[in-house]
């Protein structure tokens, strides 16, 4: 009985997957085109940096980041939904208040969001968009000063929500996007060592209690940016302002990073004119961002 | 559309409780930072409750000397006195003038004088590689010294220098005021000693802020150097106060292999796997943080005791012979019979 259903359940799958992609094929050469919206950007800023598994004082200096962003209109659903790729890397030198210890964090990151969006809300040229992204997350501080608590490992891979608001309008004769994007992860896993843990006896095999589930009880992470892309002719040049916090508190370990950016970037949307798309120069363009 | 913007202003009104903790900070004034190094050390040294210190009393004892204008050297040595209480050589106050110290050995016997070995028993004609000083001396045991465990031991290196002394009849290791450094040597080292897996010891590590909350002992176990050199004739190891922290774990490993002797003096202990912090000031504190048994399951925090226990007397170092290691030639002679 279980079986005749599981088969007829197969069949009808296979014919809806079939004549999905039968429809895909006929309307192929309608498909619009999706141009990818990439801005590669530097930042520089303040970081504010407290980690007790090495030091009980917090840590302040510079704050480099290079953070590379694309984004696209979903093949899917191109005009309702869009992806964004996120990856950066950052570098924190920061000093003790008395000045006389320095505190290197090197981090690198990858996120990867889908968001739906909804066009022309309240006012024209208005959009938000509003979904989820997963993040890895991960890298080390190092404090020379001391012994074997000289490192602290971070690795985080979380999955959260992922909006922007985006405001498409002109200055005289200059067409500006101007965008609020947050990044908010919910729940996630991350690595802590224990209290006063060695990385030593992580070497010498004791693994236990070092993954964590973490949710806003424990660690809390926000990455949001205002920023203005102004359109000089097919270039794109962001100017900004980005703020991240990360904090969490696990093993009677607190942690509490801040970092405060101004972002500048240059950027642009790059189609992809292979042999394939030649004949669809004239298809409709869907930007994710821009339109 | 609504419902999404209520959802997002639920979360953003939810926000401030997310992680909520809060944390200490200290002012950088002589109470404050009195109270920082106090504060860590109750938080995280790992010894309170094997020595029996009431670490609340110390602090009234001591806070009550500090005023509003003590200056910043006599509030470094008031902290010095205070933390003197611990015992413990890993336990260190570092300013920019100063360093505050217990070092055991200071208070005995030194045991040991490089110049009477190179002299007169090296004849100044030694080999040097990975930090480890080495010959086949006249009697045809080999001595190698090895000073400090932050040298780098490597592989290749320790292969040359067990290969140069496989014809001796035994093998003298002087680790005498070796003051310690990488437990990772250690294990290098060990590991061309034994033939088999060892259990080396077991370690823990400070859970919580309590002085008794503590993870369960971790065991540990040593490997031999597989396709390496090994040498596995009678073995003796020269210890003394000196010889502290990773020395002090080594000289508790090798006491317990079969065919090691341990000669000299009660080592320096420190067994306690030593962590940092710092004040508001700048000031470092260093402070034992995870213990560390040897491989009996005991602390060696005092110090390891030898098998044989022998001071260099004067009148021996006056005709230019080390007591200590005139002893070790005595064990090694009487094994060989």
């Amino acid at each position: 009985m279980t079986r005749k259903v599981d088969i007829r359940f197969l069949i009808v799958m296979l014919l809806v997957a079939c004549g999905w992609q039968c429809a895909l094929a006929q309307d192929s050469d309608e498909k619009p085109l999706r141009p990818v919206a990439t801005v590669i950007s530097a930042q520089y800023g303040h970081a504010s940096l407290l980690d007790t598994y090495l030091s009980s004082v917090r840590y302040g200096g510079h704050a480099m980041s290079i953070n590379y962003e694309a984004q696209q209109a979903t093949s899917f659903a191109p005009e309702s939904w869009t992806r964004q790729l996120s990856v950066g890397v950052d570098y924190d030198y920061t000093h003790n208040p008395a000045g006389n210890h320095t505190l290197h964090s090197l981090m690198v990151d990858g996120r990867w969001g889908m968001m739906h969006r909804w066009k022309d809300v309240f006012t024209s040229g208005l959009q938000f968009q509003l979904g989820g992204a997963t993040q890895l997350r991960g890298g080390v501080l190092y404090n020379a000063n001391n012994s074997n608590n000289v490192v602290s490992a971070r690795i985080n891979w979380n999955v959260g929500l992922l909006g922007q608001a985006i405001y498409n309008t002109h200055i005289k004769r200059l067409p500006i996007t101007v965008r609020y994007q947050a990044a908010l992860p919910v729940v996630g896993v991350f690595f802590a060592p224990d209290y006063d843990e060695a990385y030593y006896e992580i070497y010498l095999g004791n693994h236990s209690n070092l993954a964590h589930f973490g949710w806003w009880g424990n660690r809390f992470d926000l990455d949001h940016m205002l920023s203005a892309d102004l359109h000089l002719g097919n270039t794109i040049l962001r100017i900004g302002y980005r703020n991240r916090v990360s904090t969490s508190w696990i093993n009677n370990i607190s942690t509490r990073d801040m970092t405060h950016y101004i972002v500048i970037g240059l950027g642009g949307e790059f189609l992809n004119i292979g042999a394939k798309n030649r004949n669809k120069l004239n298809n409709k363009v869907i930007s994710s961002v821009y339109q | 559309m609504k419902r999404w913007l209520n959802i997002l202003l639920l979360i953003f009104a939810l926000l401030p409780l997310a992680a909520c903790h809060e944390e200490v900070e200290w002012k950088d004034n002589p109470y404050g930072n009195f109270d920082a190094l106090w504060t860590i050390l109750d938080e995280h040294y790992c010894f309170f409750a094997y020595k029996d210190i009431d670490w609340q009393e110390v602090r009234s004892r001591y806070r009550s000397r500090i005023s509003k204008d003590i200056t910043s050297r006599e509030l470094f040595d008031l902290c010095s006195e205070m933390l003197k209480e611990l015992q413990d050589g890993h336990v260190n106050l570092v300013s920019s003038y100063d360093v505050s110290r217990y070092w055991i050995w200071e208070q005995y016997p030194e045991n040991y004088n490089e110049r009477l070995i190179d002299e007169h028993y090296l004849n100044f004609n030694y080999r040097r590689a990975s930090g480890i000083k080495y010959q086949i001396l006249s009697n045809n045991y080999a001595y190698m010294y090895y000073g400090d465990f932050s040298s780098g031991v490597g592989d290749g290196n320790l292969d040359v220098v067990l290969n140069d002394l496989a014809p001796s009849d035994g093998l003298i290791i002087d680790v005498r005021n070796n003051g310690g450094g990488y437990l990772t040597n250690v294990e290098t080292l060990v590991g061309r000693f034994i033939d088999e897996r060892i259990y080396a010891g077991s370690i823990q590590h400070k859970t919580g802020k309590g002085h008794n909350e503590f993870s369960e002992p971790f065991k540990y176990y040593f490997e031999p150097a597989r396709g390496r050199v090994h040498y596995n004739k009678p073995i003796v190891v020269l210890a003394n106060r000196g010889s502290f922290s990773a020395t002090n774990n080594f000289v508790s490993i090798m006491k317990s292999l079969p065919n090691v002797t341990v000669v000299g003096d009660t080592t320096g202990g420190g067994c306690g796997l030593p962590f940092t912090s710092e004040l508001p000031n700048g000031w470092s504190i260093r402070f034992s943080a995870a213990p560390i048994t040897g491989p009996d399951g005991k602390l060696t925090e005092f110090g390891v005791e030898p098998d044989v226990k022998v001071d260099m007397t004067e009148a021996d170092m006056a005709q230019g012979k080390d007591t200590i290691l005139e002893t070790a030639f005595e064990i090694l002679k009487h094994k060989r019979s």
